[in-house]
């Protein structure tokens, strides 16, 4: 399929780079076994773009600096996209809880944090017009 | 890198029974498998065989039995317990510390009874299950048995499970819906550790006080019952120093562990543990 998205870091649960949507929810997929996903839904990385346009989630990212390096990226983008799916005004605390389990060794966190919160505001705003 | 394995998924209790009875000490039951791959990719473990359970419907439910006992089977996750509304409301401490375990997407795998069945010294459901005096429910060969959680730890890692047994389910006791309970856990970072030290407290209707102490011993530990109408501190600290063997280890030394186990202790006997 040639999908490079999903990115394996510790594989050891820690890291977070391996994170995907299964049926909706955010699991380490180096700590699922293959057969184990027969049958779920999976949404990766490479399902978040349409047409190659990035989605308001990935534009803000951007605009922030909220991707330096890179790797930890895909998995931080899919456990803020359950977070925004579950919950539309998210605090700051509730965006730090969503993305315990990402790594970023580059950022420090805090464009990401703001990168989050900008998207849930223009998500908000969108599903208000 | 795994090595290889052969892997079932049966539908059923019996199944599952059958299963582990044609590949004995070869295989290993699969629940999240956030502990079980982990060793399995550090060559700790090797089971030849995987028995995923997670193919039983009912084991993914949280159930009230007709006695008012709450049921949580064997595939239901952290998040599943910490998203509960009943429990959250009946008995949020179960809550608490499911919050506790690993970050989100652990949480999304990882189930309560996978916890107590890994038996590790620091489980974070070990603790509340203990002061809420939980039973655990076993499927045999034979049908169910049911033993009290204080009996099931028997080392670390190493649980008084018997040769083509299983924990299909964990039952908490009609008596503690609603009984004010709380849970205490120092770690070096949120997300990513074990505990450094974690103490539970109970304070049921008829007066008793349970307190379980977590990473200071080979087990769990489950203190004697105290008179909370009478509650002489200085006895239970001394206790509680009486009932532990903590170690020097990475996540802390020995006596740093004693003392936040007594700040714990005093914590929870002054209401100052989370309660959700
Ligand atoms: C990054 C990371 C962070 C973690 N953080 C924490 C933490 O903060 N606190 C904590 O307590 N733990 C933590 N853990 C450990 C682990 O996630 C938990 O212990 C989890 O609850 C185990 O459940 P599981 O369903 O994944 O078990 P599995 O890995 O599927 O199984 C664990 C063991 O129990 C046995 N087993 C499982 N279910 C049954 C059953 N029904 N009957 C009989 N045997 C069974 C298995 O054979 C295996 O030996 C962490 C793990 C990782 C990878
Ligand atoms: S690769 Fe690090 S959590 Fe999966
Ligand atoms: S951008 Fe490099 S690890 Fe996050």
């Amino acid at each position: 399929m040639y999908l490079l998205g999903v990115k394996e870091g510790c594989g050891e649960g820690e890291c977070g780079a391996c994170t995907v949507l299964m049926n909706g929810k955010p699991v380490n997929s180096c700590l699922v076994l293959a057969v184990e996903a027969d049958g779920t839904m999976i949404r990766t990385i490479e399902g978040e773009s349409k047409n190659g346009k990035l989605n308001p989630l990935q534009e803000s990212f951007k605009k922030h600096h909220a991707t330096q390096c890179g790797f930890c990226t895909p998995g931080v983008i899919m456990s803020a996209t359950s977070l925004l799916e579950r919950n539309q005004n998210p605090d700051e605390e509730e965006i730090k809880e969503a993305i315990e389990g990402n790594f970023c060794r580059c950022t420090g966190y805090r464009q990401i944090i703001d990168a989050i919160a900008e998207a849930a505001t223009l998500l908000e705003s969108e599903v208000k017009k | 890198m795994l090595n290889s394995f052969s892997y079932y998924k049966p539908k059923s209790e019996i199944e599952i029974i059958e299963t582990l009875k044609s590949f004995g000490d070869d295989a290993k039951i699969l629940a999240g498998g956030t502990d079980l791959l982990v060793y399995m990719k550090q060559q700790i473990a090797g089971p030849k065989v995987l028995v995923d359970i997670k193919g039983v419907p009912d084991f993914s439910k949280i159930d009230v039995d007709s006695g008012g006992n709450l049921i949580i089977g064997a595939a239901v996750t952290c998040n599943d317990v910490v998203e509960n509304q009943y429990i959250r409301n009946h008995f949020p401490v179960l809550a608490t510390a499911a919050k506790t375990i690993g970050s989100y997407q652990i949480r999304n795998r990882a189930t309560v009874v996978g916890n107590i069945c890994n038996a590790s010294p620091a489980a974070d459901m070990a603790g509340a299950f203990l002061v809420l005096d939980a039973v655990v429910i076993i499927a045999t060969e034979k049908g169910n048995r049911e033993i009290p959680i204080k009996h099931f730890f028997v080392g670390v890692k190493k649980t008084s499970l018997q040769q083509n047994e299983f924990v299909k389910a964990i039952k908490v006791p009609a008596d503690y819906k609603d009984a004010e309970a709380s849970y205490l856990k120092a770690s070096r970072i949120k997300g990513h550790d074990l505990g450094t030290c974690n103490a539970a407290m109970s304070r049921s209707k008829n007066g008793k006080i349970k307190i379980a102490i977590g990473s200071c011993n080979i087990t769990p530990v489950l203190l004697p019952d105290f008179d909370s109408n009478n509650i002489d501190l200085a006895n239970i600290l001394t206790t509680a120093m009486n009932s532990i063997k903590p170690i020097d280890d990475l996540r802390g030394s020995k006596e740093y562990r004693k003392h936040l186990v007594q700040v714990f202790i005093k914590r929870l006997l002054n209401g100052k543990g989370h309660s959700h």
